[in-house]
This record gives structure tokens, C-alpha cells and sequence, in this order.
């Protein structure tokens, strides 16, 4: 008995590999990873390298699509401060870093499964360090909820709100200087993301599910009626959504 | 494409680098199952010869229009096997790098199984992005047969000189009023004991006589604009604005010397305390006369400490330059935390000086370490046989600089030898102090988009591999703007600054790399975001739309990230080609398939 049961921890235990996305700036990180590797120092083997030219060019929903595809972890790291190729690209990708571990929050997902780190092209000790330390954690954590449950409403809705148009503009604003506060800016595009994701998970159940009443919407999104009668005005006036007839004393919405 | 992908898969063995911990005939066989893959093989060297020629044979026999080679790191590797794949007429764009020695084998030497199990991984991520790859067209540009030297030191003249040799027209700036930099301050060189007037005066000649430098002194730099091949450059010079239209840019503004705040080791307080800058001087002028005892102090103000990260957070986040200046200002009390390299020596050859002229004066050099290479260590031994002492105090209890009531300095130091205090009278205190960034160089930091490492230097685009090139296609560095550097290799420096310009000048044309932004037209705006975010000024918005130079940008892909819109892809590194990876890795589908 006593032993079947360690076999079955045995096989739990080696059940739960993460799966952690790595992706590495071309010039300090990557090289980084590759000084490890000259260097021999080990490291547990579950992270997968993916190469950009920058973090600058981390666009916040390639992070949000790895998580939806079941990644248990995504880390982005680029050079130190003031050691960026091009200059301000990490720091562009650290603003970014904010709204985005929120959004990553707000989906549901443990914060800690996304890391921004600064590793040069020198430091092959820190990039192993770094690959067993978040191992470590994520193992801690256990599998990414998307594993398991393959309900994504709410991160697709988050991937769309960061394709939007309007909380692309207001982040991308952030990166310049902006003529208000910065902790009051920051406030107001907190708030524009938790609209744009409420509303786009507005617009996906319309998508899939095709014309809804408010009443069936605040159901299926799990949002307030009222909130979702405050979008909906806000969706007709942008002209995103239409009455599609009536049902139960209550208009039906589809996608306009 | 419209061409269906047909993808050659290549597995490097690298000896037993990787075949030792990968099992590769595991993996090829893999890789023949990966979709689109039509052909795989494994070589024991894939970079050898024999390795080149399978993939070049492959590509024709199998008909191959996508090649990914499963080896090392695409960082040295890659322009070789980008070379044969053009060799075949294959674009080299198409070419794709499996990471599976560095980024595997190597840190997994102890997990054979597990090690090639990701080997497959990554294997097939890389296939999955070759499929989406596209064929890519360097942009070819002319370049100018003239270039702007920044600085008229050792290390500028050195470099106008050798280009304008060459036949290329030169024009060299000065912010002083007569050419010769740091050295011309100079007294005497180590280790020949020249005077620096034999090293600089011949220099000074040459580039006033040579018919291709134009020699503007007293003139600053006051903006660049343009890409490699075709810059403008407006120089600010006593008689007006001047515009100059070069193809190459040599930056060799040169250093500072640290000043030690006032009241360290009395400097400032004490008119005895000087630095070695000033001891060459008073050496010059003979104002040392003969006294009985002079103490050096090593690495005043030198590899003390180090640049905190704190310091780094505090300034704003877009502007490195702004960075060097904060920098300047936070280390003015506390000083560098790196070796300046040159000090040991100049030390030893001041030391050897005064002993010369005054055999009695007791010279002391007390330092915590002393560094002396190839013949300086002659150089360091010839001091010591002219009786200079060498003590060593130790690093945790600097040396202490007191004024006594006669008005003459002690000082008091811990010997790491004899475990003992001693105290040294001394007439003269001389503190020898690092080279450091100057102010000159955070505004052509600036202008010229060069980004400055945390020890507050220009920064190299490799510091082994390109010492003199920069992050800026056709901008080059000389000298010690990027850390400190003795004469000689001020010399060597402008000499190898020279060559790397030439080669683009020579040539007259250069391609630059494919991977740059690009706007959809039909999803753009206007909104001009882009424009103010890009480092490089590389997008333009001109009659309602915008354009993206391609020679100008440098493909960080910042721009795309940011655009509201998402109308900016990026060569090489579209949206679907990175998330073609991570689908390849996670999506289970194509895992059961595999």
C-alpha cells in the first residue's frame, strides 16, 4: 500500500514540468543565456528561448497569447538600464510591464508567472540563476489555470482590449511625456484596461454566441447588469453593436 | 510565399558538444515528422566544409526553400550558414537557427533524456517560424568618400591621417582652440620617457599640411542628421555655422581626469596635494625642486564601490545620455568603480622622474594593487631599483592625508605587509586619479544615438569582437571615449577606427540589414506616435502618410509594440512569426501530431 502510494507521488510529482517562454533581447540576454551555456553552468531545462531584436519589441499581447496557450510562465529579459542597443527599448518595454502585470492579474493568473528581468551579456551566472529560480516558483504555483480549464473568455477579451486601438494609444502615450502627473495618468489608463476588457468581453460573447439580452450577457461574463447596461450604451454609440429584435421584454445586441 | 514550404532540417552533433548529451539521430528522426519538414539529416559538423556542402547539395536535391540548422548560438554562427544558403540562390532570409548548444547541451549536460526532448522543441519552434519566414532584400546605399573625426587628440589625428592617406577627404573638429587633445598636456610618456611633444608635435604637422583634412578648431559639433553613407553634419566654428556631407563618422572626443572632491586626502585644502596630472606640470615647469619625501596615492577616486542601482533608477527613463550626466554627478564624491588602467604606469613613470632629477627624495607609492603588464613590468622594476618604495595598505583602511601644525603633510597608511601603521612625513602628496567620461561626450552621445554603458563610456557594438564599430552603422570610436586608454592604444585605436571607416568608404556602397519596420497603409492613421517614439527618427508622416526609412531604422521594433493601430510589422519578427513559436511549443495539437 505504502509503497504503491509513493509511486503514485512519484508520478504527480514528475507529472508537472512548467513550460516557461523566455523571450531574450538579441543583444544582452540572449547572449546571456548563450555565456551560461559557454560557461556550463546547468539549469533546469524547462525553459523555451524565443529571440527578438529587443524588449522594446514586446508587444504586451505576445505575452497574454503564450499565457492563453497554456504557458506556465513567461519571462522577458532584456539589457540593464542605459545598456539597451537602441537606446530606451527596455525602458519602453518596463512602462508596458506595468499595465500589462495587471492585465495578467485581472485574467486570472498569478502575476508572478510573468517576469521582466535585466540580464547582460555577461551575466551567464545570472541567467542560470535566473532560469532555476523561476522554475522553482512556477513549480511552486503549479500548472497555468489554462492548462486545466480552458475557459479564455477573459484573456481573450484582455488580448483584444491590448489590440484596441484606444488602450494602445493611451499606454503608447506613456511612453512619451505626457503633460499630467504620472501617477494620475497611470490611474486613468488602469481604467481605460479594465473597460476595454470588459467590453471586449462584451463583444466576444456577442461574437460567439450570437445576439444576447443584457440580462444574458451579465450571466455569461460574470459582470454587473448595470456595468454591462453602461457598455452596452457606450458599444451602440461607437457604433459596435446593434439591437438585433427583442426577447423577454429586453432588447437583443449582436455585433454591428 | 505562395510556394508551399519545404524545410531541410540540419543537426549538428558539434563533435560531442552536443551528441555527447542530445541524442541526434533521436532528433532527425523527430524532425522528419515536424510538418513541412521534407528533408532532415544530422552532420557531425555542420559549420565544416563537408557540413556547408550538405546543405547547399540538400537544398538543390530536395528542392528546399526553407533551411534551419539545429546547432549553436545564431549569434556567430549564423551569417555562415546565411552565406550558403545565398550561395544556392536560396535568399538568406530564409534561413532559421535552432539554439541547441548553448541554450541546451551545455546547461543540461546531466539530463541527457530531458535535453533532447527540448533539442525537439526547440527543433520544431524553429521549423514552425522558418515556414512563416519571408525573403528579405538588404538595402543597398551609397557611401560618401569623406569623413567627420570628431576630436583632434592623439587618437582623431590618427585616424585623420590615415584616411585622408587613403585618398578620402577629411574634416576634422576641435573644440579647442589648437589641436592635440590630452596628450599635448602631456609632459612625459611612459615607458620611453619621451616628451609627449615628440609624439604629438610630428601629428599636429602632418594634419596641418595634409591637403585632404580640413582642420576646424575651435568648433563644436551642433547637429547630425542622416544614416551611413550620407550624413550631414553642422559644425558650430568661430566664423559660423559650417555643413559637412560625409559618408563615415569617427567619435574621438576623448576623457576627463577625475577631480577629487575638495578635502579628500586635503586635495584642494592643501596646496601640496596634487594630482599626477598636476605633478606632470610642476615636473614640466621644474617646480619640484628636491624634497625629502613625496607620497602617491593609487586609485584615488577609482574602483571604489560601484554604480548602484538606485542611481540607475533615478533618471528618466528615455534618455541615456541623461544618464551620463546624472552619473557625472553622483561619482564626482564617490568615484568610478572601475581599474583606469593608466595610472599604475604614470605613477611609476613620475616616480622614475623625480628620482632622476632628485636621487634623495624618498618616493612612496602606497596602493592596493598595482597592475603592470608585458615590458612595463621592466618599467616597474627600474623604479624599484631607483629606490622607489612600493607599499601596500590595505584596501579596507585607506591611507589618511593629515596637515601638521609646521604646515607640512603626514601621511598614515596600514601596511599590508608588516601588519603595521607608518606614518610618512612628506612635503608633496600626489593622487593618481582615473580618466572618466567627459561632458562632451553625453551631448554627441545624444546627437549621434551612440547608447553609454553603466561605467558611463561609450559603448562598443561588441566589446571583443567590435571594439571600434558602434550600435550606429558608420559611426565609429577612437580613443578613450570608450574607457581609458594609454597613447599607444589611443594609436592603435584611431589606426583600427580609420580601417573599419575606409572599408565603407572604399567599397563606395553598403547593404545594411532587412530586419526594419514597415507600416500597412491600409490600417495607418496618422497619428504620428511612431514618430515620437522611435530613438532613431526613422518614421516620417508626410501628406497623411507614414513612412518608415528603412536606413535609418534599426529594427528594435519599439514602434511596432506601441502603434495603435498595430499597422507596423517588423521584418523577420512579424506578430505571427514570434507566436508561430510559442504555438509550436504549447499548442497540443500539433504536439500529439509530433
Amino acid at each position: 500500500m505504502v509503497e504503491e502510494k509513493f509511486e503514485e507521488d512519484k508520478v504527480s510529482e514528475k507529472e508537472f514540468e512548467p513550460v516557461i517562454i523566455a523571450y531574450c533581447c538579441n543583444w544582452c540576454s540572449y547572449a546571456g543565456a548563450d555565456l551560461a551555456g559557454t560557461s556550463r553552468f546547468e539549469y533546469p531545462t524547462n525553459l523555451r528561448i524565443i529571440r527578438v531584436m529587443c524588449t522594446g519589441r514586446m508587444d504586451s499581447t505576445l505575452v497574454l497569447e503564450a499565457l492563453r496557450m497554456g504557458a506556465d510562465g513567461v519571462l522577458i529579459a532584456g539589457c540593464h538600464p542605459g545598456d539597451c542597443h537602441y537606446q530606451k527599448g527596455n525602458f519602453m518595454m518596463e512602462k508596458r510591464f506595468d499595465y500589462l502585470k495587471k492585465a495578467v492579474k485581472n485574467i486570472g493568473i498569478e502575476p508572478e508567472r510573468v517576469r521582466l528581468e535585466w540580464v547582460s551579456a555577461s551575466e551567464g551566472g545570472k541567467w542560470a540563476a535566473l532560469a532555476r529560480e523561476m522554475t522553482e516558483d512556477i513549480k511552486r504555483l503549479g500548472p497555468s489555470p489554462f492548462r486545466l480549464m480552458r475557459d479564455t473568455k477573459k484573456t481573450d477579451a484582455a488580448i483584444d482590449a491590448f489590440k484596441s486601438q484606444r488602450l494602445r494609444w493611451v499606454v503608447g502615450r506613456s511612453q512619451i511625456k505626457v503633460e499630467i502627473e504620472e501617477d494620475k495618468y497611470r490611474q486613468t489608463v488602469d481604467a481605460i484596461m479594465q473597460v476595454e476588457i470588459e467590453r471586449h468581453m462584451i463583444t466576444g460573447a456577442l461574437k460567439n454566441k450570437g445576439p444576447l439580452t443584457a440580462e444574458e450577457l451579465a450571466k455569461l461574463t460574470g459582470l454587473q447588469p448595470n456595468k454591462i447596461v453602461q457598455h452596452l450604451i457606450a458599444l451602440r454609440k461607437d457604433g459596435a453593436i446593434s439591437e438585433a429584435g427583442e426577447k423577454n421584454d429586453q432588447y437583443l445586441y449582436r455585433l454591428a | 510565399m505562395e510556394q508551399e514550404p519545404r524545410v531541410g532540417v540540419f543537426i549538428c552533433s558539434c563533435g560531442t558538444n552536443i551528441g555527447g548529451v542530445v541524442n541526434v539521430p533521436d532528433v532527425t528522426e523527430y524532425a522528419k515528422t515536424i510538418p513541412h519538414v521534407v528533408y532532415a539529416e544530422h552532420n557531425l559538423y555542420t559549420c565544416s566544409e563537408a557540413g556547408l556542402t550538405a546543405i547547399k547539395d540538400s537544398v538543390k536535391k530536395h528542392n528546399l526553400n526553407r533551411v534551419v540548422v539545429a546547432s549553436c548560438t545564431p549569434r556567430t554562427h549564423e551569417p555562415l550558414f546565411r552565406a550558403a544558403c545565398r550561395e544556392t540562390g536560396l535568399n538568406p532570409y530564409l534561413f532559421e537557427m535552432a539554439n541547441i548548444r548553448e541554450h541546451d547541451s551545455w546547461v543540461h549536460p546531466h539530463e541527457q533524456h530531458k535535453a533532447t526532448e527540448k533539442a525537439k522543441d526547440i527543433v520544431r519552434m524553429a521549423v514552425a517560424k522558418a515556414t512563416l519566414l519571408e525573403p528579405q532584400t538588404e538595402p543597398e546605399v551609397e557611401v560618401k568618400g569623406a569623413s567627420l573625426v570628431i576630436g583632434a587628440g592623439v587618437a582623431g589625428m590618427t585616424a585623420a591621417l590615415s584616411m585622408a592617406s587613403q585618398g578620402f577627404k577629411v574634416h576634422l573638429i576641435e573644440k579647442e582652440k589648437e589641436p592635440g587633445g590630452m596628450t599635448q598636456r602631456l609632459y612625459k610618456l611612459y615607458p620611453t620617457l619621451a616628451d609627449a611633444s615628440e609624439v604629438i608635435n610630428p601629428l599636429v604637422d602632418a594634419i596641418k599640411t595634409n591637403k585632404n583634412i580640413e582642420l576646424l578648431t575651435s568648433t563644436t559639433l551642433k547637429d547630425v542628421t542622416g544614416y551611413i553613407g550620407n550624413f550631414n553634419a553642422i559644425a558650430t566654428t568661430p566664423d559660423g555655422n559650417r555643413e559637412m556631407n560625409v559618408g563615415t563618422i569617427i567619435v574621438a572626443p576623448g576623457s576627463s581626469n577625475y577631480t577629487p572632491p575638495k578635502g579628500l586626502y586635503e586635495y584642494g585644502v592643501h596646496d601640496h596635494v596634487i594630482t599626477q596630472r598636476e605633478l606632470d606640470e610642476k615636473l614640466r615647469q621644474g617646480e619640484i625642486g628636491e624634497p625629502e619625501r613625496i607620497v602617491m596615492i593609487q586609485c584615488v577616486g577609482a574602483r571604489k564601490g560601484e554604480i548602484r542601482p538606485s542611481e540607475l533608477e533615478a533618471f528618466p527613463k528615455s534618455d541615456t545620455a541623461e544618464l551620463l550626466r546624472r552619473i557625472l554627478k553622483a561619482r564626482k564624491e564617490e568615484g568610478w568603480p572601475y581599474c583606469s588602467r593608466i595610472c599604475c604606469m604614470n605613477a611609476i613613470k613620475n616616480a622614475i622622474l623625480v628620482k632622476e632629477k632628485s636621487p634623495a627624495t624618498d618616493v612612496v607609492v602606497l596602493f592596493g594593487d598595482l597592475r603592470v603588464y608585458k615590458e612595463y613590468e621592466d618599467f616597474y622594476r627600474k623604479a624599484r631599483d631607483l629606490e622607489v618604495r612600493f607599499i601596500r595598505h590595505i584596501e579596507e583602511v585607506p591611507p589618511e592625508v593629515a596637515q601638521m601644525p609646521d604646515g607640512k603633510l603626514q601621511v598614515t597608511a596600514y601596511d599590508a605587509l608588516s601588519g603595521m601603521e607608518v606614518k610618512f612625513p612628506a612635503e608633496w602628496v600626489v593622487l593618481s586619479t582615473p580618466l572618466i567620461p567627459s561632458k562632451d561626450e553625453i551631448m554627441l552621445a545624444r546627437m549621434l544615438k551612440i547608447p553609454i554603458a553603466t561605467d558611463g563610456f561609450m559603448m562598443e557594438a561588441h566589446l571583443k569582437l567590435r571594439p571600434v564599430d558602434t550600435n550606429v552603422d558608420g559611426v565609429f570610436i577612437a580613443g578613450t571615449v570608450s574607457g581609458p586608454k594609454d597613447v599607444s592604444e589611443s594609436i592603435i585605436s584611431g589606426e583600427a577606427a580609420a580601417a573599419r571607416a575606409s572599408i565603407l568608404m572604399g567599397n563606395k556602397k553598403v547593404t545594411t540589414d532587412a530586419i526594419t519596420a514597415i507600416v500597412n497603409e491600409d490600417l495607418y492613421i496618422g497619428c504620428g506616435l511612431c514618430e515620437e517614439i522611435c530613438p532613431y527618427g526613422a518614421p516620417k508622416v508626410e501628406e497623411g502618410k507614414s513612412k518608415i526609412r528603412e536606413i535609418l531604422c534599426r529594427g528594435c521594433g519599439s514602434c511596432a509594440a506601441e502603434c495603435p493601430k498595430q499597422a507596423i510589422t517588423m521584418r523577420h519578427y512579424r506578430d505571427d512569426q514570434i507566436l508561430s513559436q510559442v504555438k509550436a511549443l504549447l499548442t497540443p495539437e500539433i504536439r500529439e501530431e509530433a
